[in-house]
C-alpha cells in the first residue's frame, strides 16, 4: 500500500499520457563536496532513482541518505546521525521541470544548455531551485548534469562551531544522471 | 626548575599526545567490513522486500543502516558503470524489474556475474532504504 503511494508521486509525473516518452535510471550519480579552511570532504551516490518526462520537461529524484559514501567512516556516521538524521529523513527529493524545454530538440542528438525549476527537500525543509545544466541526447539515452550549491542553513541542518572550520556552509552539489528510454 | 613542575609537564605532555593519539584514531578509524560482519537479520528476500512494500516506514525503523543477509531467487545483473547490481524481483514496474537491488563490493562482482538467473543465492549487505521501487543493499557479498 505505502510503495504504492511513493511510486504513485513518480507515475503522476510520468502521466502525460499512454504515449508519454519516459526516460528512468535507478543508479543516478549524485556527489557534494564541502570546502572549509581545515579539510575539505566528499561524498558520492550512486543508487539516486530519477525520472524525466521527455514531452512535458517535468522530472523526478529521488535520493537515499544512506547511500552517501564517505572517504572517512567518522564522517559518514556523523552526516547520517548528526547533520542529515537519515533514521528520521530517510530520502531527499528533488521535482520540478525543465524551464526551456523547447529549446531542446529531442530529434537531433546533441548536448543543450537547460534550466531546471523545482523543489528541493531535505530533511522535511522545502526550498525552491532553479539552475543551469545539460541534456545530452544521445539515441535513446539522455544525460542530464548540474552543478550548483545549496545552503545547509535552509535545510535545517547546522553546523557547531566547534567545527565551523571543517565544513562549509554552502555545499556544492553535481548532478549526473543517464537516462534510458522505458 | 622546580621538580613538580617538571612532573606536571610530564604529565601534560603525556595527556596531549595520548589525547592525540585517541583522536587520530577515531577519526582515522575504518569502514566497517561488511564481508566479515555479523548480520543484524537472516531472513528471505521475499519477507524483506513485503516489509518495505506493507509499512515502509515501520521497516526504515527496523532495517535502514543494518546489516542483513537475505536468500532468493536471482533475477538478473545488471552493469552501470563499474557498479556491479545483482536483482532479485518480485514485481514488474516502470523501472523494470523491482524488488531487491544488491550493489555488489568489487570482489563479489564477477562471482555474482557468473551465477545463472533463477539460481537461489545468499547475499550480505548494508541496507540504505528503499528507494520507492526496490530496497537498496550495498556493499553485498555472496555467501558461499
Amino acid at each position: 500500500m505505502k510503495k504504492q503511494l511513493i511510486t504513485s508521486t513518480l507515475l503522476i509525473l510520468l502521466s502525460a499520457g499512454l504515449m508519454a516518452q519516459n526516460y528512468v535510471t535507478r543508479n543516478g550519480y549524485i556527489r557534494f563536496y564541502s570546502e572549509a579552511p581545515l579539510e575539505n570532504i566528499e561524498a558520492i551516490n550512486r543508487q539516486v532513482s530519477s525520472a524525466l518526462n521527455i514531452e512535458t520537461g517535468e522530472f523526478v529524484f529521488r535520493v537515499l541518505m544512506r547511500s552517501f559514501n564517505f572517504e572517512k567512516a567518522l564522517m559518514q556516521e556523523h552526516f547520517n546521525e548528526n547533520y542529515v538524521e537519515s533514521h528520521e529523513y530517510p530520502n531527499a527529493t528533488f521535482q520540478g521541470s525543465i524551464a526551456n524545454l523547447s529549446d531542446v530538440d529531442l530529434t537531433k542528438n546533441g548536448t543543450y544548455n537547460i534550466t531546471v525549476d523545482g523543489e528541493l527537500t531535505i530533511k522535511n525543509a522545502t526550498n525552491k531551485i532553479s539552475q543551469p545544466g545539460t541534456l545530452t541526447i544521445a539515441g535513446d539515452q539522455i544525460t542530464g548534469k548540474s552543478v550548483f550549491t545549496i545552503k545547509l542553513a535552509d535545510y535545517n541542518i547546522s553546523i557547531p562551531s566547534a567545527v565551523s572550520r571543517n565544513i562549509s556552509e554552502e555545499i556544492e552539489i553535481t548532478v549526473d544522471v543517464s537516462l534510458k528510454k522505458m | 626548575m622546580n621538580k613538580w613542575i617538571k612532573i606536571f609537564l610530564i604529565l601534560a605532555a603525556m595527556g596531549f599526545i595520548g589525547a592525540a593519539a585517541v583522536y587520530f584514531f577515531v577519526y582515522n578509524k575504518p569502514h566497517t567490513n561488511y564481508e566479515k560482519a555479523k548480520p543484524d537479520f537472516e531472513m528471505t528476500a521475499q519477507a524483506l522486500y513485503n516489509a518495505f512494500a506493507n509499512s515502509q516506514s515501520e521497516a526504515e525503523q527496523i532495517y535502514n543502516g543494518k546489516i542483513i543477509q537475505i536468500e532468493g531467487s536471482l533475477d538478473s545483473v545488471e552493469e552501470a558503470d563499474s557498479l556491479v547490481i545483482a536483482i532479485i524481483a518480485f514485481d514488474q514496474g516502470m523501472f523494470g524489474p523491482e524488488g531487491i537491488r544488491c550493489s555488489m563490493l568489487e570482489n563479489h562482482s564477477n562471482t555474482v556475474k557468473q551465477i545463472n538467473s533463477g539460481t537461489i543465492v545468499q547475499l550480505k549487505g548494508f541496507c540504505s532504504g528503499f528507494s520507492g521501487t526496490d530496497v537498496i543493499l550495498e556493499s553485498c557479498s555472496v555467501i558461499d
